[in-house]
């Protein structure tokens, strides 16, 4: 079974040759960097830290190519992505009453007996809204899918084939972070996720977030003030139960108990987990071996150190 | 009268050692809420705080508590208000504008500098403070001719961190660019903000003009420079987007009032434009009081109020509530509004100065400019 390394973000401090460390200096390195969109391929640095060629998978640059020429997959894919981008849009009405109502009730001083019910109920209720996103964007995703699989041979059978060819070389994959809609899309578009499976993996940041079987976006100080975290779209779901919040230290608000409260109890039983700059995690067999750094959120409000399971 | 001062006092006039204790231990102004007493201790006949702020006196006299070498003078200052002052000290017929002594927070501007009176809840954004955890961009110069002002003219070029030359990027053009890096931070606010994706990596052109004053009141020959010079000048040594929406341009003051006029004898050019305190002096009838060097302004202003036309998609504005162009930025609000611009108008207790400028960037930049920050995970 593969081993899967998740990080937090390489800056300021870079943990990515610790974790290449731990899987040996021989084998060929993979590397998928369609997060950094245009920038996908600058690969510079991270030659440097791994000492070794990388194999850039080159995820942006096929997809962007594959749809200048297939008019067919551009418009299927268009339309997916404007049915996603309207559901989350109608997802985000609901959301933000629901985590009012939550966070109103989480504050309140009423009759504790009858409040903890209440309280429960609200979460309940976010928990159920988001059980409904998902399967409604796993239903949308079914569909472009069953479409792609429905077309006879085409380019994007070849280019695959390409890439799993490469990926067949490789014994670890280096899953960078980034734009996360734009990875998650790729990987999807390539069909990766089982060659994945099987790999060794080393993924910080966008790149750990679509390993988990759910992708959660998040930021409590945005221009624009406070956003309510979003349910955005399945991930690979390699790695279960969890989810990965990169930076947590400047994106989220870890003070504001309620809201790491609320958090923790809105997506348990999975654990939400704070990946700062110098965390580590490590899974193998779909258990986590080790973790180093990571913080978690718990229903009291608080951050708890996590150690190995 | 603030409450330390007035247990310094309650007993007779202090000695002198007590007043050291008393300003050794406290922090000038004093601020207690929304009262803040402004305190100078030395020789004098008068001394005067002198604030810029529109519709009060703008010379208040401070008091001298009796028996001592200590003058006060109490204000009422709204939250989160920030002002910059001066003591005028009269003394043996001369008078003189001096820094407080007391309080080591000061501005520059190109006047010089003023103190800073950082009122109850003002907090100066870390956004605005070097983050050693930001990558750095760069500033280099780019020299051409210009035929418009038939002179060498130089333009600083901000680059940001992880700049390539085969990538495009949006533009931003900056009215008084040097006065924006020296007393507004403009380097440090792109750095930080591209940094946490509030705003995408940019370039930003920095120009600085040879006669302020003619060139930034409404002046044919610098919309021409504008556009005609500068934006091809751009285009032609950096990768940029060619697309209205990937072209911003801003200023203060009268640098506001260049950045619309260029825009607006333009359209189609510039998508977005960050205007703080513009100078935006008009005339409903009859003539204005702003002086001869508003003239080619008013003429200007009192067009483009009557026929606004579309000088850009998105506007931001801003100005302090403290300087007298808030009437003439307020009253612009709904004109551009009506003629279908996206305006968004902030107000913040300040006055005209750098800081004011410096601390609405973000505002601004990021809601003409959004960046990746909500899809982003680096």
């Amino acid at each position: 079974m593969a081993n899967i390394f998740v990080l937090g973000p390489q800056r300021p401090d870079v943990n990515l040759g610790l974790a290449l460390g731990k899987l040996g200096d021989e084998v060929k390195l993979a590397v998928i960097s369609a997060g950094w969109q245009e920038g996908e391929g600058d690969l510079e640095a991270l030659q440097e830290i791994a000492g070794r060629s990388l194999v850039e998978l080159q995820l942006y640059h096929r997809a962007e190519a594959l749809m200048a020429k297939d008019q067919w997959l551009k418009e299927r894919y268009r339309e997916r992505q404007e049915k996603l981008i309207e559901l989350q849009r109608l997802y985000r009405i609901r959301l933000s009453r629901y985590m009012q109502a939550a966070r109103d009730l989480l504050v309140d001083d009423g009759n504790p007996a009858l409040l903890r019910h209440e309280q429960r109920e609200a979460i309940s209720q976010q928990r159920a809204l988001d059980r409904h996103h998902i399967r409604k964007i796993t239903a949308i995703n079914a569909e472009f899918s069953s479409q792609l699989a429905d077309r006879p041979s085409t380019e994007l059978d070849d280019v695959r084939a390409e890439i799993n060819e490469q990926l067949a070389d490789c014994g670890t994959v280096l899953i960078t972070g980034g734009n996360v809609a734009v990875l998650l899309n790729r990987l999807q578009l390539f069909d990766l996720g089982s060659a994945l499976a099987n790999k060794d993996i080393v993924a910080w940041s966008a790149g750990a977030m679509v390993l988990t079987d759910k992708i959660v976006l998040f930021h409590d100080n945005t221009p624009e003030g406070h956003r309510d975290a979003e349910v955005f779209n399945e991930g690979l779901g390699l790695i279960g139960e969890s989810v990965f919040l990169p930076d947590a230290k400047h994106r989220l608000k870890t003070d504001d108990r309620i809201g790491v409260a609320l958090f923790s109890r809105r997506f348990a039983p999975a654990s939400c987990m704070a990946l700062d700059n110098g965390a580590m995690l490590h899974f193998k067999d779909g258990g986590m071996l080790e973790a180093s750094g990571v913080r978690r959120l718990v229903r009291n409000g608080n951050l708890r150190k996590v150690s190995k399971v | 009268m603030n409450p330390v001062l007035r247990n310094l006092v309650r007993k007779g006039p202090p000695k002198p050692k007590a007043i050291d204790r008393f300003i050794a231990s406290s922090s000038f102004p004093l601020v207690d809420g929304t009262d803040v007493t402004f305190v100078y201790r030395g020789p004098a006949k008068e001394v005067f705080l002198r604030c810029w702020i529109a519709g009060i006196n703008t010379a208040q006299p401070l008091q001298r508590l009796n028996g001592t070498d200590l003058w006060a003078i109490t204000i009422e200052l709204p939250e989160n208000s920030r002002i910059e002052y001066k003591f005028e000290i009269v003394d043996d017929g001369l008078r003189e504008l001096r820094l407080d002594p007391l309080n080591p927070v000061i501005a520059q501007d190109p006047f010089g500098a003023n103190s800073v009176c950082q009122g109850y809840g003002y907090q100066r954004p870390v956004w605005t403070e070097h983050d050693h955890e930001s990558r750095e961009g760069t500033v280099e110069d780019l020299d051409f001719r210009s035929k418009s002002f038939r002179e060498q003219r130089k333009v600083q070029v901000y680059l940001p961190a992880r700049y390539k030359a085969n990538r495009r990027f949006p533009l931003l053009v900056v009215h008084d660019g040097e006065d924006y890096l020296r007393f507004a931070a403009l380097k440090t606010v792109l750095d930080n903000l591209i940094h946490r994706l509030e705003i995408p990596p940019m370039i930003v052109a920095m120009t600085t003009p040879g006669n302020r004053t003619r060139e930034y009141t409404a002046s044919e020959r610098h919309a021409d420079f504008v556009v005609g010079e500068l934006l091809p000048a751009m285009a032609e040594n950096y990768p940029l987007v060619d697309d209205v929406n990937a072209r911003g341009i801003m200023g203060a003051s009268l640098g506001g009032v260049a950045s619309l006029h260029a825009a607006w004898k333009n359209p189609g050019i510039f998508g977005s434009l960050l205007l703080q305190s513009g100078s935006f002096a008009f005339s409903d009838f009859g003539t204005h009081e702003r002086g001869p060097v508003f003239n080619p302004v008013v003429r200007f202003m009192n067009e483009f109020r009557e026929n606004p036309g579309q000088p850009g998609t998105k506007i931001y504005m801003s100005c302090g509530i403290y300087e007298s162009l808030i009437y003439e930025n307020r009253s612009l609000v709904p004109r551009l509004q009506a003629a279908g611009v996206n305006v968004r108008f902030e107000e913040a207790r300040d006055a005209h100065n750098w800081e004011n400028w410096r601390d609405r960037l973000r505002n601004g930049l990021s809601w003409l400019f959004p960046g990746p920050v909500w899809m982003v995970y680096e």
